[in-house]
C-alpha cells in the first residue's frame, strides 16, 4: 500500500505528512520535559529552607561534572550538525558523503552516553555523603564499603512462619557456616544446615510442617468449641534458634536493620542475630564539608569538626570562609547594601574543601593502597581535586561513629532532590539519545535502496529523524547549565 | 522541505556558522560559570548568573529550532501546532512562582538567619 504524502506536500497543510505528525510527537515531547523542567524549578526554590539535603551547588566534586557536561555539549552540537550536512548530502544526491555523516553523527551519539555512563558510575560508586546529626554535611568517599555494619554471628533466631531471612543474604559471599537447628518446632530441632541451598530447602519443608500444624491446631480448637467445652486457645510454636558451629560473618545493611547493639542485629524482617559486633564505625575520605543547613552561630561548634577531628582542617574552613566573606562585603560595601541572608547561607560561604592531613604518628589505621586508588588514580572520578591552593593528594581516613549520622548514601537519586531530577531527567533524555541514533542509524544502513528509488522521500526521512534528534539537542543545550552551573 | 529553489551551498554555509557559534556559547558558558574573574553579579552565585545563563541557553535553543529546525521559514500548520505546545509549556513554568508565595517559609528564614547575628560571629 502506498502511504499518501510522503514525498509531495499535501495541499491543505503544504507538508508532507511524515513532517507533521513529527512536530506533534515533538510537540508531546516538549510538554513532557517541560514538566519535568517545572519539577526542577520546584524542587531548586525549595531547598532554600533546607528541609532537604543541600543542592551540590559549588562543591568541587560537582565542578568537575562541568568539564564532562560541557563536552557532552560540544559533541551533541557537532552531532546535529552532522545531521544537517547528512540531509544536505541526500538532497545532493551523495550517498557516500550522506553515509560519512550519519555514521559520524552515531558516533557521537555513542561518545555521549560513554562519558554519561563515566558520570553515572563515579556519582554511583564513587562519591558519597554523610549528613551529621546536626545536618552537616561530609563530602567524600566511604572506603571499603564500610556502611556496613560488621558484625560477627553466632546465632539466628527467627520465626518459621515469615519468608526468608534477609541476614542471609549479608553473609560475607561464598561463606555458609554449618548451622545446627537448637530450639524450635519439635520436627525440626537438631537439623544440620551447611549450604545456601541446603537451608532454603530446610526454610520451606519447615515453613509447610509449621503451617500443618497451624492448620490442625485450628481444626482441634473448632471441635473442641462445637462440643461446647471452652476450648484451649491455638498455639504452635514456630520460632527457631540456629546456632554456628563457628562464628560467621555478616555485613549488614543498616538499612534493613531495626537497631543493633554490641551483642545483637535486629533486622527488620524481625530476624535478631546474636554474637559480637567487629566494627560500628565508618571509614571515610572527605573532601568537602557543607555547612549550608548549619546555623552560622552554630558552625563553630558543630559535630563535624568532633567527627574529622583535626584543628587544621577546621582552621582551613574557616580561613576560606573569612577569606570569601570579605571579597562579598567588599562588593556589597560598594553598593552600599548589606550582605542578603541568601548569600549568607548559601554554598559561596558554607561549602569549603577540606583536607585532613595524615598524622605521622596514627598511621597505623590509614592504609596507603585505599588513598592511592580513591586519590591519585583516577582524581576525575573521585576527590574534589583540590582547592585552588593545589590541597590534593591523600586525605586521612577518618573514622564517623555511626551515632552521629543522620543519613549516608552514594551520589545516586536518593542523596537529594537534586540527584533525584538530576536522573530523571538526564536518564530520560539519555533514553531519547539512544532510540535517536537507533533511527538514525537505521536511515544509514538500509536507506540504500530508497536512495537509489526515490531520494528525495530519504531526505524528508532523515529530515524528520534530524528534527528529534535536534530537540533531544535542544533539551540538553537546556540541562547542561542548569544541572552542571546554575 | 522540498523546495524547488535549493541552494546547497547557502545552506551549508549557513549551518556551519551556527554550528561555530554554539560552540562558542557553549564556551562561553562555562567560562562564565566556573573562572572567578568571569563572574558578573555578586562573588559566587546569584540572580544574575542566572539570568546570563539561561539567556545563553536560550540563545542557543533559538538557533537550533530557527536555523537546524527550519523554524524560520516554516508552514503555518507547524505554527499553529506548537502555539498551544508554546501556551502550556509557559503556564509550567509560570507555576513555579507558586514556590515563592509561601508565608510560613518566609518567617522560616528570617528566624534562622539573620544578618546581625551573623556579623556577630565574625
Amino acid at each position: 500500500m502506498q502511504i499518501p504524502h510522503e514525498v509531495i506536500p499535501r495541499r491543505d497543510t503544504g507538508l508532507y505528512n511524515a513532517k507533521i505528525g513529527i512536530w506533534i510527537f515533538l510537540a508531546s515531547e516538549v510538554m513532557l520535559f517541560g514538566g519535568l523542567f517545572s519539577a526542577y524549578a520546584f524542587l531548586r526554590l525549595g531547598v532554600q529552607t533546607g528541609v532537604d539535603n543541600p543542592w551540590p551547588w559549588g562543591l568541587s566534586v560537582h565542578k568537575n561534572f562541568v568539564w564532562l557536561g560541557a563536552i557532552n555539549t560540544l559533541v551533541l552540537i557537532a552531532s546535529s550538525v552532522g545531521v544537517v550536512f547528512a540531509w544536505v548530502a541526500v538532497k545532493e544526491r551523495n550517498w557516500k558523503r550522506y553515509q560519512r555523516y550519519m555514521y559520524f553523527v552515531v558516533a557521537c551519539a555513542l561518545t555521549f552516553m560513554a562519558i554519561k555512563s563515566v558520570e553515572y558510575y563515579s556519582k554511583l560508586v564513587k562519591h558519597h555523603g554523610i549528613k551529621l546529626v546536626d545536618n552537616s554535611v561530609m563530602e567524600g568517599t566511604i572506603i571499603d564499603r564500610s556502611d556496613k555494619i560488621e558484625f560477627q554471628g553466632e546465632k539466628i533466631s527467627f520465626n518459621l512462619q515469615g519468608a526468608l531471612p534477609w541476614v542471609f543474604k549479608d553473609f560475607e559471599s561464598g561463606e555458609f557456616p554449618l548451622l545446627t537447628v537448637e530450639s524450635g518446632p519439635d520436627e525440626v530441632v537438631g537439623d544440620k544446615i551447611a549450604s545456601a541451598a541446603a537451608f532454603k530447602a530446610w526454610h520451606s519443608s519447615g515453613r509447610a510442617k509449621v503451617m500443618q500444624k497451624l492448620v490442625d491446631e485450628r481444626r482441634r480448637y473448632r471441635a473442641e468449641r462445637d462440643a461446647g467445652a471452652t476450648p484451649k486457645p491455638v498455639s504452635v510454636n514456630s520460632s527457631v534458634t540456629l546456632v554456628a558451629t563457628a562464628p560467621f560473618k555478616v555485613n549488614a545493611d543498616f538499612r534493613r536493620l531495626v537497631m543493633h547493639n554490641a551483642t545483637a542485629l535486629n533486622y527488620r524482617d524481625g530476624v535478631k542475630v546474636e554474637g559480637k559486633l567487629v566494627t560500628d564505625a565508618v571509614r571515610f575520605q572527605v573532601h568537602e564539608v557543607d555547612m549550608q543547613l548549619v546555623l552560622p552561630t552554630k558552625q563553630r561548634s558543630s559535630v563535624v569538626w568532633d567527627v574529622i577531628g583535626s584543628a587544621e582542617a577546621k582552621q582551613h574552613f574557616f580561613d576560606k570562609q573569612s577569606e570569601k566573606y570579605a571579597e562579598l562585603k567588599e562588593y556589597y560595601d560598594k553598593r552600599g547594601g548589606i550582605i542578603p541572608d541568601k548569600q549568607l547561607r548559601g554554598r559561596f560561604l558554607n561549602v569549603q574543601y577540606v583536607h585532613v592531613p595524615i598524622d605521622e604518628k596514627s598511621g597505623g589505621e590509614n592504609k596507603s593502597a585505599q588513598h592511592d586508588s580513591v586519590h591519585t588514580s583516577d582524581m576525575l572520578l573521585t576527590a574534589g581535586g583540590g582547592d585552588s591552593e593545589g590541597h590534593v593528594g591523600p586525605s586521612k581516613t577518618i573514622l564517623v561513629p555511626r551515632d552521629k549520622i543522620k543519613f549516608m548514601s552514594n551520589h545516586g537519586p536518593r542523596y537529594g532532590n537534586y540527584y533525584g531530577i538530576y536522573f530523571t531527567i538526564t536518564a530520560l533524555h539519555g533514553i531519547h539519545v539512544i532510540f535517536g541514533a537507533l533511527v538514525l542509524l537505521f536511515f544509514t544502513i538500509f536507506g540504500k535502496k530508497m536512495f537509489l528509488e526515490n531520494p528525495d522521500h530519504l531526505a524528508n526521512r532523515v529530515e524528520v529523524g534530524g528534527l528529534f534528534w535536534h530537540f533531544v539537542d535542544l533539551v540538553w543545550i537546556f540541562l547542561f547549565p542548569l544541572m552542571y552551573l546554575l | 522541505m522540498s523546495d524547488a529553489h535549493f541552494d546547497a551551498a547557502k545552506t551549508k554555509k549557513s549551518f556551519f556558522a551556527v554550528g561555530i557559534a554554539l560552540f562558542v556559547f557553549t564556551v562561553v558558558t562555562v567560562v562564565v560559570g566556573l573562572v572567578p574573574m568571569f563572574d558578573i553579579g555578586a562573588p559566587g552565585p546569584d540572580a544574575a548568573d542566572i539570568i546570563l545563563g539561561l539567556a545563553i541557553a536560550g540563545t542557543k535553543a533559538s538557533l537550533v529550532a530557527l536555523i537546524f529546525m527550519h523554524l524560520n521559514h516554516e508552514k503555518g500548520a507547524i505554527y499553529k501546532l506548537m502555539l498551544f505546545t508554546t501556551i502550556m509549556f509557559a503556564c509550567l513554568m509560570v507555576a513555579t512562582i507558586f514556590a515563592e508565595m509561601d508565608p510560613i517559609k518566609e518567617q522560616f528564614d528570617t528566624l534562622s538567619t539573620t544578618s546581625g547575628v551573623v556579623s556577630e560571629v565574625r
